[in-house]
């Protein structure tokens, strides 16, 4: 059963319960299998998500990623689970072969981590959880650029499973400006 | 047809959740203060920023309601005074009119250009809270204070909005943000330029209302300066653009007297996350079974 710190908010409207729920709910679906503790920095607006991979799996979350944007301070179920469904993908890639390649987070760039994320975000919406894709077409036109190669690029990896680490970032080069010239 | 129309009662549909300046500061949290490694080097909206994909949806979401209120805004000063001269305070002249219809035109098709960037950045429609202050400012009774509370200090903070984000387009390499960001601050340009030049005709011979007007476009400065949102320093998301503002009417003083208020603005922010961060935790520790 998943931990949440701190289990009751100061600054933020939150439930840990809630995100306990929702943890576990991925946890299942996602066929992790080890612990995971959630700990959420509610000193800050920010939407930033970070894991450490051990015995446990640890997801340090910002406030803003469990925010419900329309309501500020309040919690969004969808963005919890999106959120939370994100950190878990990304660790049960790292976890289940593929992904040894794969730079440690602190040192993915911007485009590495948009592709990632486009991968995982993808998988989330065939799961079932509601996202809006061109939201996260728009981040990864940011970091490969405003073409049609990038479009592709994009389309090939939202669509895709079972992908190792080194078949993401072929596509991604692929579709970036590097890519392009080469 | 009503005349000057309560904040309170601004058609949306259920979409939109309205909140108020109040409301919207009243959040304890903050990157301006706490530990200093969570905070980013730069609070500045630019493409190097990890999260700045949604940073830039979410001013994109701000300018689009901020538009829907100017709009709003523009139509009310056209209808709320009936025409007349110069110096009888409560009356606008006709001309004045028309250039506040121009505006309002102006503003539906930002209203237009908004909601097609936002449809294009992936962000829905009321997705993120509105805030009600601008359209606040325009609920003055003096239609000296609305052009400068709106016209010059708000329409102002939209030519340094409009800059910041024709920049992040530039950079990213986004051609349509860059390019309707661009149109759109030519627009506002001339907007302020109508809000300086009316404020120095209307009150040509009334130095009082005139210092009363441009006493209230500073407060309305600060006011959106509060939180840090817009000033010289790096800790604040949008830059203050001189050279535009030049072209709209300001002096350099007057740009100075901004740049102060929006510095201070933002030092006044940290305080009182500071206050509201103990009160917070002083709260819950009273609250909390011992």
């Amino acid at each position: 059963m998943t931990v949440v710190e701190p289990a009751t908010f100061q600054f933020v409207s939150f439930d840990a319960a809630l995100i306990g729920r929702i943890a576990d709910d991925l946890v299942d679906a996602l066929g992790i299998d080890r612990p995971v503790h959630v700990v959420v920095d509610e000193t800050t607006p920010l939407g930033r998500v970070r894991i450490e991979i051990g015995d446990v799996i640890t997801i340090h979350a910002e406030s803003g990623a469990f925010e419900d944007s329309k309501r500020p301070r309040e919690q969004s179920e969808v963005s919890t689970t999106a959120s939370l469904g994100r950190a878990l993908l990304r660790a049960r890639d790292r976890l289940t072969g593929g992904f040894g390649e794969a730079p440690a987070d602190g040192e993915l760039s911007l485009r590495q981590v948009s592709a990632w994320e486009t991968y995982s975000v993808g998988r989330l919406e065939r799961l079932g959880v509601p996202v809006n894709q061109q939201r996260w077409r728009y981040n990864f036109r940011n970091r490969h650029g405003f073409t049609d190669l990038a479009d592709l690029a994009f389309d090939r990896i939202w669509s895709a499973d079972g992908l190792t680490w080194g078949e993401l970032e072929s596509i991604s080069t692929a579709g970036s400006a590097e890519g392009a010239a080469a | 047809m009503r005349k000057f129309f309560p904040v309170d009662s601004l058609a949306r549909d259920s979409r939109f959740n309205q909140i108020t300046m109040r409301q919207s500061q009243a959040d304890p949290r903050s990157v301006l203060v706490g530990d200093a490694t969570k905070q980013p080097r730069t609070n500045r909206l630019t493409p190097s920023r990890p999260d700045a994909s949604d940073r830039a949806r979410g001013l994109m979401h701000g300018i689009f309601v901020g538009e829907i209120q100017a709009l709003e805004g523009a139509g009310r000063t056209c209808h709320d005074f009936e025409t007349g001269t110069p110096d009888s305070i409560g009356t606008v002249p006709f001309a004045l009119k028309l250039d506040m219809a121009r505006q309002a035109w102006d503003e539906a098709r930002h209203v237009e250009i908004s909601v097609k960037l936002s449809e294009w950045m992936g962000t829905e429609i009321g997705q993120y809270a509105e805030n009600t202050v601008l359209f606040e400012a325009a609920c003055s009774t003096d239609p000296v204070l609305r052009l400068a509370g709106v016209n010059r200090a708000l329409e102002g903070l939209a030519i340094d909005v409009f800059t910041t984000m024709k920049e992040f387009g530039d950079i990213a390499g986004d051609p349509y943000l860059e390019f309707c960001e661009d149109w759109m601050l030519a627009d506002e340009v001339t907007h302020v330029k109508m809000g300086s030049d009316w404020l120095r005709r209307i009150t040509e011979n009334d130095p009082e209302r005139r210092a009363k007007a441009l006493e209230f476009q500073s407060v309305v400065d600060k006011i959106f300066s509060f939180g840090g949102t817009r000033s010289e320093s790096q800790e604040s998301p949008i830059g203050l653009a001189r050279r535009f503002r030049e072209l709209a009417g300001f002096t350099d003083d007057e740009v100075d007297d901004i740049a102060t208020v929006s510095l201070n603005a933002l030092e006044e922010r940290k305080a009182f996350a500071q206050r509201a961060q103990a009160d917070a935790v002083e709260q819950f520790s009273a609250s909390s079974p011992s």
